[in-house]
């Protein structure tokens, strides 16, 4: 049955031991980066970071509070990525529904880092410009090697305070209502997110605040163009085929006709 | 010859009409007769700048292809169809320009062809179903130096041209530099653009190579020369204006 993480932002404390066992566990390069006057490290996801802590600084009426969200692929139900990669380098896992990015396959065309409504995946750095930028660098698997042999995720298994849940899908999504109605006690804001966007995500988080406040977007939708694409590859090898087709039967059609016509006038 | 070709099997006419193309191509480049009688329909910058964009557009459709059909971007391994792509688009683009600025008067007067069109023209589209299916010869008007369907066929390689080449340039330079809408619908539209041209490309071959209507044509972007009475049924208002 489907798995999922949920992630309960409340709990969260930002140590960041996720980000460091993702690297371990994928063994993943650290980065070089400068101090920005943030304890937020790195700036960004890469293609050498696959998750990464998001630190806010959020204040409202004279108080101040400091958020955290992990930030990785949500593993849609209804992804984008794998609607528009041509190569059939990103897959759902049918049963796990997670989103599996085979990198022996990637053509390197980007189109999943311009399609991703949560802008997660990043390429590798451009070797060229002018032949092209370079592959996918890679994104959360979901540590799919670890969870097929029964273990959980990394990045669950070290974070310290239980923000990060791991387990089946459905047992999580009834955990995060009932999380959700508690909080709301203290927050009245507390919102249950992942559930339904996109088919059901299978990052899930309880969020404390408004998903706008923790950078994600409202009611995410699998962008019209991806669906256009779609409909158009068929509608396009459809519409080739046809003009062959047809032309081949006109030539056909005419060559016995004007053959027969030939034969008419040669024997008046 | 057509006369003595008793009826044969369709393995045997698809071969057959394989070989006849063949042998139009090794005939008319090499043993082409430069001096037989004829009227000139296309010159040598002309027939080589069409065969050189051939080559070009068959390259960058199939790369293209590969990585628009479900199922086939297997093929694109190790990027090859990306860089075959790009690189074929830099020497088209490049091949245009310099095509353009040596022969602007055949340029200009090919997009022009292409953008004049005339009411009477309704009367031809009209009666063309008919006649490329084998219909009556004499029921169709004479043609200037083209016909309506060739024209649609120039007017369909400017402007999907145009549209394959600004859109292929945002997919190619500007990819994380505009807004991702932009370029998603910049991908749909070069798909879209891809689609039409190539759905126009397929009968323009077809037509061009293997229907008996078009019985010259091949030649005549080989060796440039239709006969006079090819001419003549087929462009009969533009025969009479170079025969004057």
């Amino acid at each position: 049955m489907a798995k999922a993480m949920l992630i309960d932002v409340n709990k969260c404390i930002g140590c960041r031991a996720c980000q460091v066992a993702c690297k371990q566990w994928h063994e993943l390069p650290a980065e070089e980066t400068t101090n920005r006057g943030t304890y937020e490290n790195p700036p960004d996801l890469s293609a050498d970071t696959w998750t990464k802590v998001i630190f806010k600084e959020f204040g409202e009426n004279g108080t101040l509070r400091w958020l955290f969200r992990k930030e990785q692929c949500m593993h849609c139900t209804d992804p984008a990525c794998v609607n528009v990669c041509p190569a059939g380098a990103l897959t759902r896992h049918p049963s796990l529904g997670f989103i599996i990015y085979n990198r022996q396959r990637c053509t390197g065309c980007g189109y999943c880092v311009e399609f991703c409504p949560f802008l997660i995946p990043r390429m590798d750095k451009e070797s060229n410009k002018l032949l092209g930028s370079g592959r996918m660098g890679g994104k959360c698997d979901f540590c799919y090697d670890r969870v097929s042999h029964g273990l959980e995720p990394a990045c669950a298994k070290a974070c310290p305070t239980g923000a990060i849940k791991f387990g089946e899908r459905d047992e999580l999504v009834i955990e995060g209502r009932e999380r959700v109605i508690e909080l709301q006690k203290t927050h009245p804001d507390a919102n249950f997110y992942g559930e339904h966007e996109l088919g059901g995500l299978h990052m899930m988080y309880v969020l404390d605040e408004h998903p706008e406040i923790y950078d994600l977007p409202v009611n995410p939708e699998m962008p019209a163009a991806a669906t256009a694409l779609n409909v158009g590859e068929w509608t396009g090898v459809g519409l080739g085929l046809l003009a062959g087709a047809g032309m081949l039967g006109a030539a056909m059609v005419a060559r016995a006709r004007m053959i027969a016509e030939e034969k008419k006038n040669g024997k008046e | 010859m057509e006369k003595n070709k008793k009826e044969q099997g369709l393995i045997a006419s698809i071969f057959g009409t394989i070989g006849d193309i063949i042998g139009t191509f090794i005939h008319d480049i090499l043993f082409d007769d430069p001096g037989r009688p004829g009227v000139m329909r296309f010159s040598l910058p002309a027939r080589t700048f069409h065969w050189t964009v051939a080559i070009l557009v068959v390259l960058l459709g199939v790369t293209g292809l590969i990585l628009f059909v479900p199922g086939w971007g297997v093929a694109g391994l190790a990027c090859w169809t990306r860089i075959t792509h790009r690189v074929c688009a830099y020497v088209f683009g490049t091949v245009l320009v310099l095509y353009f600025v040596t022969y602007r008067k055949n340029s200009l007067s090919y997009i022009k062809e292409s953008f004049t069109w005339k009411r009477e023209y309704l009367g031809w589209l009209r009666a063309a179903i008919d006649y490329y299916t084998g219909g009556d010869e004499s029921k169709m008007p004479p043609q200037e130096h083209i016909n309506p369907g060739q024209k649609i066929w120039q007017l369909t390689t400017i402007i999907c041209g145009v549209i394959l080449f600004v859109t292929g340039a945002i997919l190619c330079f500007a990819k994380g530099a505009v807004a991702p809408g932009v370029f998603q619908w910049s991908l749909f539209t070069h798909a879209l653009a891809f689609i039409i041209g190539g759905c126009m490309l397929i009968v323009h071959a077809i037509l061009g190579t293997i229907h008996p209507r078009m019985s010259e044509s091949l030649r005549s972007i080989i060796t440039g020369k239709v006969s006079e009475e090819y001419a003549k049924n087929h462009y009969g208002k533009w025969y009479e204006e170079i025969s004057k």
